[in-house]
């Protein structure tokens, strides 16, 4: 067991000449392996005009090369019983592919072709803006995506938080297939990336292949710094949306520190004690979903009370301060006006007082508890292996994991004040237009 | 006598007090374990005017059990690093623990708690009672949601249990009181007609004493009965359902269809598989999405169940498209009940399913989902060692007439939910 508690299979760590870092965490027992690509590129690369280039993108890394025609890299994996997919998110775009472990060299050969060699043609760019804009209008039917658009649209003016990976409407109808390859050229490379292999592979003969298969692509790809610096949040910013929906829904927001920041730890707590638990150290649906949880303040104070029928908190750590998040959906009969009072003195309450030495104890027991279940399955660790290391290293797993077992109560309510501070609130609600009719 | 460890192999024990026992072997390496029961207890059975009782029922189980109220028990979960999840369908409901491998035996007795001896207490029924009005809600405002309920709707008759979604009407619903609830879990949360499913490294008679320990006072052995009215198979039809303020229409085209136990089920199976079942090989994602590029998502579903089944194809699009795309579904889905599928695509597809079987033992829960499928639908234990050679028995001839008995398009009904545009 390793010495943190989080119970991780061991990793060898190398880096290319090119720049490219590998990870490969086998595994003999897995039936499977998993292959993950991860990008240091995101929505925070962006700026007005080219929203959501990155989420196009990754979109178009699917859809061919010189050496896989379009549809050629979902058949390969397919053909073979595996499963592909990608996601974009403000500060990585990440790939994978999940085998049977007699076929790596599938997903191995695939991205290391996409890796500098991607086509993005005029024509199926012209193909793909529909269906992106598709993707957009699905996820607009959804209140709680409006609103969180809104949310982080109030609270940043500057920094590139301020915009959804999906990306504005219009510069989706107006984006060119030059602003894309250029995009790409400039992000994307061996410098910029993290390669995860995990699972059922012969460690010495993957290790090869990978030095074979990578070492030979240029050393492309700018992990660039954000330059713009968000400025303090001053005064309360609010806005209201109208729209077709079920029950007023409301989401507060306040800024939050960074990743790497000394706060995070206390600033999980915050959100295990708020919400019921933290994305990153989480028994069994951290990744997966939220659940219930009956023991979290908010859900005590809102949920149990009949204000709502749901209510969480919600903080990504992200590479760059963001948002900690409060959101909740109030019970048929209720008005957001009660709601948002309720949920202030929730806030409040845990501003003043800190938390209590029980619920101290619970995360932490949680904590462990999530940590040692976190990693099973090949696809799974390559997520987690891949996040981490992307973010910074796969280390700050094990630091993190350690300072939240000694945060101080004290530590975690000097962090809500420090958070939750009512001269900076950005809220957003939403009032349905309609009653919902039967047919 | 070796013991399996095989993931695939599911081991039946002796029924205790009626109660089927199966042990599935944990995924090699796995810190987990997970246990399931499965009973008779899904909307179907709900009673007569009281809609809503059985996914009420299903959901209160994990509000509190034996000695701990709702938060006691949460606390206990959190901390035995166990997680508890509640599922309802039409003909069953399921309760899941999830948790450390080397308490399982302890999470056994924990679930049992949960099965047999919930608190149905007053104030968690008026939260629940609450969270559903808000989901009821939820559902005729989702273009999505409201799209599949209105395919159900319109393919069942009333009182069939497929029609709904199980979330009842304002009014069933607040009628609800602890004593019905009580006694619908009385009558339904049987050992007769119910499995539990354990996936663990344990040895089967170690899960059979253990279930036995705590399994073994069920108020009401025998099943009930399932309603099951006729389905009269109709003409194609449309719905349109006018939601405006949506940005994206939500488009459904499917039907009644043939239960598991089905012998045409492999062909069925694999002729939803080629026609939208199997993602990006699929040919609705290959003619709407890669091809058109018309819409994010499109793909088609076969729902067999115990006793029945239904299938819906499904894609979202804008309201300025959906004119385009329905006659394209409309066209794959009859091209399906046309013409035989080429060997070549039927290989391809064929063996995409059978080479993804390891995927699905990546993880214990993963894997027991498997177990837990095979366990309710009553096959017998080697039935996934035995799935992709009862595969690759199928014919083409035989996957087109799967379509005109599992998903004939003749009889479909579509229904189009969301900012059509008075078209």
């Amino acid at each position: 067991m390793p010495r943190s508690g989080v119970h991780r299979p061991k990793v060898r760590s190398l880096r290319l000449a090119n720049g490219l870092r590998v990870l490969l965490a086998p595994d003999g027992a897995s039936p499977t392996a998993s292959v993950w690509v991860w990008y240091r590129v995101g929505s925070k690369n962006e700026w007005p005009g080219i929203t959501g280039a990155s989420h196009w993108v990754e979109h178009m890394l699917f859809e061919g090369s010189p050496r896989y025609a379009k549809g050629e890299i979902d058949r390969a994996v397919l053909k073979v019983g595996g499963e592909l997919n990608a996601f974009t998110d403000t500060d990585f775009t990440a790939y994978f592919t999940t085998v049977p472990r007699d076929h790596l060299s599938v997903p191995l050969d695939i991205e290391a072709d996409r890796m500098t060699r991607a086509e993005i043609s005029d024509e199926e760019v012209a193909r793909e803006r529909t269906v992106i804009h598709s993707e957009r209008e699905g996820n607009e039917n959804w209140p709680e995506f409006r609103v969180e658009e809104e949310l982080f649209q109030l609270a940043f003016r500057i920094h590139p938080y301020r915009w959804d990976a999906l990306g504005r409407r219009r510069d989706i109808e107006q984006m060119t297939a030059d602003q894309l390859r250029a995009y790409y050229r400039r992000f994307y490379g061996p410098r910029n990336a993290v390669l995860v292999v995990v699972g059922g592979f012969n460690p010495r003969a993957t290790e090869a292949e990978v030095r074979r298969r990578f070492s030979k692509l240029p050393a492309w790809g700018d992990d660039v710094e954000v330059r713009e610096v968000e400025p303090p949040a001053v005064g309360v910013r609010r806005s209201t949306l109208h729209g077709p929906g079920t029950t007023p829904y409301l989401q507060v927001g306040w800024r939050s520190p960074a990743l790497t920041d000394p706060a995070t730890p206390a600033t999980i707590v915050l959100d295990t004690i708020l919400g019921g638990e933290s994305r990153l150290f989480s028994a069994g649906m951290g990744w997966r979903g939220r659940r219930e949880h009956p023991t979290a303040r908010l859900y005590r104070a809102l949920v149990d009370t009949g204000l709502a029928v749901r209510a969480t908190s919600g903080w990504n750590p992200r590479f760059y301060p963001s948002l900690f998040t409060v959101q909740a959906q109030a019970a048929p009969g209720v008005s957001l006006d009660r709601l948002e009072q309720a949920l202030n003195r929730v806030i409040g309450r845990l501003s003043r007082d800190g938390p209590t030495l029980k619920e101290m104890s619970d995360v932490r027991t949680r904590i462990r508890r999530g940590a040692a279940l976190a990693y099973e399955g090949a696809t799974t660790t390559g997520f987690r292996l891949g996040y981490f290391a992307t973010l910074r290293s796969v280390a700050l797993e094990d630091e993190l994991y350690r300072s939240l077992l000694r945060v101080s109560p004290r530590a975690v309510r000097d962090q809500a004040r420090a958070i939750f501070r009512t001269d900076s609130q950005v809220l957003v609600r939403y009032e349905p237009t309609e009653e919902a009719a039967d047919a | 006598m070796r013991e399996p460890s095989n993931p695939l192999e599911v081991e039946y024990g002796q029924p205790i007090d009626g109660l089927t026992t199966a042990r599935q072997p944990a995924p090699a390496g796995a810190a987990s374990f997970s246990a399931t029961y499965v009973g008779p207890a899904g909307w179907g059975f709900d009673p007569a005017s009281e809609g809503g009782t059985a996914r009420v029922a299903n959901h209160l189980l994990a509000s509190g059990a034996g000695r701990y109220d709702r938060r006691g028990l949460a606390r206990l979960l959190d901390r035995a690093g166990a997680t508890l999840t509640t599922e309802c369908a039409p003909e069953s409901a399921e309760v899941t623990i999830w948790g450390p491998a080397a308490d399982w035996r302890k999470l056994v007795g924990l679930l049992a708690d949960v099965v047999l001896r919930p608190r149905f207490a007053a104030e968690d029924l008026i939260r629940v009672r609450r969270q559903v009005a808000e989901r009821q809600l939820r559902e005729l405002a989702q273009p999505a949601s409201r799209a599949d309920r209105e395919l159900l709707r319109a393919t069942y008759p009333e009182g069939h249990p497929y029609r709904s979604s199980g979330l009842g009407d304002v009014r069933s619903v607040a009628c609800l009181t602890p004593e019905k609830i009580r006694r619908f879990h009385r009558d339904h949360y049987t050992s007769g007609d119910a499995v539990l499913v354990v996936t663990s490294s344990a040895r089967l008679p170690d899960v059979e004493a253990t279930v036995r320990e705590h399994f073994s006072d069920f108020a009401e052995r025998r099943p009930p009965k399932l309603r099951w009215p006729p389905v009269r198979a109709g003409s194609a039809r449309t719905l349109k359902i006018e939601l405006p303020g949506r940005s994206q229409v939500e488009i459904r085209i499917g039907g009644d269809s043939i239960a598991r136990s089905d012998p045409a089920y492999s062909a069925a199976f694999l002729a939803n598989e080629v026609l939208g079942g199997r993602a990006q090989l699929s040919r609705l994602f290959q003619r709407v999405r890669e091809r058109g590029g018309l819409v994010y998502h499109a793909s088609s579903e076969l729902e067999a169940m115990r006793f029945g089944g239904y299938w819906a194809v499904g894609a979202g699009t804008g309201g300025e498209r959906w004119t385009k795309v329905v006659p394209m579904l409309a066209k794959e889905l009859d091209q399906m009940r046309i013409r035989d599928v080429g060997a070549s695509e039927l290989r391809q597809v064929r063996e995409s399913a059978i080479g993804e079987i390891p995927l699905a033992l990546e993880s214990t829960s993963d894997a027991h989902e498997l177990a837990v499928e095979v366990a309710y639908q009553r096959l017998p234990g080697d039935y996934l060692s035995h799935w992709p050679a009862q595969l690759r028995k199928v014919r083409p001839r035989e996957v087109r007439a799967a379509v005109e008995r599992a998903m004939d398009p003749r009889h479909a009904v579509t229904v189009l939910a969301g900012p059509l545009g008075g078209s």
